[in-house]
């Protein structure tokens, strides 16, 4: 079995002459407590080696760039650290089925007693996939993903995918690969095929599209840059469709470039206790012959600050605007902004606000929304330990407005108008956590302020879904 | 099932009010995209409005196929309703109260319907084999014009698509394995049915105009003005006197300005 070696020159004897503790043997390290995490890092050491066990096809260079930071460490709580790091650097790879280290007193001439090996032992894998369930905004969805892994030995996939759902079916084909070595910089590129009902607007979708991007992180948190093009089918669902959806069916076809900035600081991203969170999305894209068709920004934050007595408080804002870079550009429904939701603007039908014509939802080139929530646990145990952590009770207040802002004459009344003409609901209720992977809420939603051609919904909403606001 | 009876069930009920005056009827555009075939439906269904003297503002959408309710153009947006293809048209107008052939007995209906079941299944799917089985005219017009609309990369796909589509529909009719020959054997005796049916008359049926005078138009004047690799139905439908004659008196009193084409 290969594997891969970095060594260091012998040290020299250490000058200080710590605590001693009987050589360490075959450990495997997992964190306890505070006292003994003190004494760790008190007590010096010094790596000579760090090993990987099980390579076959993986390159080494890739490898040794994850764990060759082991071999900085000072101290036995550095290494237990980094080499934890270094196995979820590892584990982001997505090559590896299995990763465990060991951390054993160096052997050899040269060791002295403070000398530590450092060995990874990792079984390849080169086949993945699974069946999972999938969770969008009141629909659900299965999907079954057949992976083939680590290509040509620097964890280069290809993803084959495909979901079927309640409101959607889709396929794709994505080849992802690390660049620089790096598991968090991580570059796609691939097709998809996505068939999409969106009953609120009384239209259907067949998108086919070629994508690349490349996520990479920063200081303040992580990038994605992407490149689409979009051949878009758009048909009505039925007859009764209205006449201004109905008159956008047909093929096209949108390129873009986008840029999404996301920074989620938040312990959870289902019932988060604290933290912020902050999106923000450009795109700029082409439809059929005109290169610049229009711009689009979306931003999106949220705060949640932990109250006495379990209670916990959120902020949400998010607002949203699409300008036309050419006079005469028609931007298509599918490029719209759409609001209200069970999640999102509660107390109104999913995307059922804002312009409409003969029961379809149009959306709108410019939207805002705020939410303020107010968590508390519930009011008497159902179940025994940590499941009541999984249900909250909240009350909340939302508001937002979607509308059209046209560019070329009146955009400051638009804008005041978007402003005046907001839409309000308040209510209580009960918020679900299920599995970390979806959030479930069942309220009681008051709409208060409601405009001509909104779709409200008095009385209790349920919705599941995975963002919320 | 349900559609069908709830769409005559809200035509009856349309019957009531009288023809509005904001009536579209939504075509591809004339002069770069439109085939053979949808110009024929198209100048058919414009002639009958014009015969019964009825309003209808011409609307020119690239997508006007897509937008149809049963994707063939031309449709109608009526109101709350709307209705594609020649008979249904038709159908609509007469619950309006106009009606060409009223003046007809039963029996004389009925020769009409076989006559205009006739130019259906013979003219139409002629128009259809010239444009989607010939290979000049698919790779010098149809492929072209259909795509003429679409940037690239979809107007090469979208007019491959529609190919293929068209193709398997004539196949399974059982014009597409025909050689031109029999495909011209097949017009000539339509033609021959039609010039013995119009004789020496001004109209199909007597002195006044019937469906059957616009559809029979819309096909006749189609094939005899369009230029294309290949011209041998022009050069049929032109041994037949009576029937050029026939296209150029309706042309001349009911579409006086020239249409592009």
């Amino acid at each position: 079995m290969e594997s891969v070696q970095a060594k260091q020159p012998p040290t020299t004897t250490p000058e200080q002459q710590p605590q001693k503790l009987k050589p360490v043997h075959r450990m495997l390290l997992g964190f306890t407590g505070q006292e003994d995490r003190k004494i760790f890092n008190q007590i010096p050491a010094h790596v000579n080696k760090v090993h990987v066990d099980g390579l076959e096809h993986t390159k080494h260079d890739i490898v040794i760039k994850q764990v060759k930071d082991v071999l900085e460490a000072q101290s036995i709580g550095e290494i237990c650290v980094r080499a934890h790091t270094a196995q979820s650097k590892l584990r982001k790879l997505d090559i590896f089925k299995d990763i465990q280290f060991f951390i054993d007193t160096s052997k050899g001439k040269q060791s002295g007693t403070n000398d530590y090996e450092v060995i990874f032992e990792v079984e390849e894998r080169r086949l993945g996939g699974g069946i999972h369930g999938e969770v969008g905004t009141n629909d659900g969805a299965v999907r079954t993903a057949f992976k083939f892994l680590n290509l040509f030995g620097r964890a280069e996939n290809v993803n084959m995918e495909y979901s079927y759902g309640t409101k959607m079916t889709s396929g794709s084909l994505m080849f992802s690969k690390p660049l620089f070595e790096n598991p968090d910089i991580l570059f796609r590129t691939g097709g998809y095929q996505h068939h999409g009902e969106y009953p609120w607007s009384g239209y259907r979708t067949i998108d086919r599209g070629l994508l690349a991007d490349i996520q990479f992180p920063s200081r303040l948190g992580s990038h994605t840059l992407s490149c689409e093009g979009v051949w878009r089918e758009l048909g009505c669902m039925n007859r009764t469709t209205a006449f201004a959806v109905r008159e956008q069916a047909g093929h096209s076809l949108k390129y873009a470039l986008k840029h999404i900035f996301a920074r989620d600081h938040r312990d959870n991203n289902i019932l988060p206790n604290k933290g912020t969170l902050f999106t923000c999305t450009q795109e700029l894209a082409g439809v059929d012959d005109k290169v610049l068709g229009f711009v689009k920004h979306n931003m999106e934050f949220q705060a949640f600050k932990q109250l006495p007595l379990s209670t916990v408080f959120q902020l949400s804002l998010g607002g949203g605007i699409m300008k036309p870079l050419q006079s005469g550009t028609e931007v298509s429904i599918q490029d719209h902004f759409f609001l209200g939701g069970p999640l999102t603007l509660r107390g109104f039908n999913i995307n059922a606000v804002g312009p409409s014509s003969d029961g379809n939802a149009l959306g709108a080139n410019a939207y805002w929304l705020g939410g303020l929530h107010l968590y508390t646990p519930l009011p008497f145990r159902i179940g025994k330990g940590g499941f009541d952590d999984h249900f909250r009770t909240h009350m909340f207040v939302n508001a937002g407005s979607l509308g059209n802002v046209n560019f070329d004459s009146n955009m400051k009344e638009d804008l005041q108008r978007l402003a005046e003409t907001y839409r309000l609901s308040y209510g209580l209720g009960i918020v679900v956590r299920i599995g970390g992977l979806a959030r479930l809420e069942l309220n009681y939603c008051v709409p208060a302020q409601v405009r001509q051609g909104d779709s409200s919904n008095v009385g209790l909403q349920f919705g599941i879904g995975v963002t919320f606001s | 099932m349900a559609s069908l009876l709830a769409d005559a069930f809200a035509v009856e009920i349309g019957a009531k009010e009288p023809w509005p005056d904001n009536v579209s009827l939504y075509q591809p555009f004339e002069v770069g995209q439109i085939l053979l075939p949808d110009f024929a439906a198209c100048l058919g269904v414009k002639t009958y409005l014009s015969m019964c003297g009825l309003n209808y503002e011409l609307v020119f959408k690239k997508n006007a196929e897509h937008m149809s309710p049963s994707g063939k153009v031309p449709f109608m947006h009526i109101g709350p309703f709307l209705i594609s293809e020649f008979d249904p048209i038709v159908a609509f107008v007469n619950t309006k109260g106009f009606h060409l052939s009223s003046h007809l007995e039963e029996t004389e209906r009925g020769e009409m319907r076989a006559y205009m079941s006739l130019v259906d299944n013979v003219l139409l799917n002629a128009e259809l084999y010239l444009s989607w089985c010939q290979e000049d005219v698919v790779t010098e017009v149809s492929r072209p014009r259909y795509g003429s609309v679409y940037p690239w990369p979809l107007n090469k796909v979208l007019s491959w698509k529609k190919y293929y589509e068209e193709r398997r529909r004539l196949k399974a009719m059982g014009w597409a394995q025909k050689t031109l020959e029999e495909v011209c054997e097949e017009v000539k005796t339509c033609c021959q049915a039609l010039s013995e049916k119009l004789d020496k008359n001004l109209y199909f049926f007597g002195d006044n105009p019937s469906e059957l005078d616009a559809l029979v138009y819309g096909h006749l004047y189609t094939l005899l003005t369009t230029v294309l690799p290949v011209s041998r139905f022009a050069e049929i439908i032109q041994e037949f006197d009576n029937l050029s004659q026939f296209v150029s008196r309706i042309d001349s009193k009911y579409h006086s300005k020239d249409l592009q084409h």
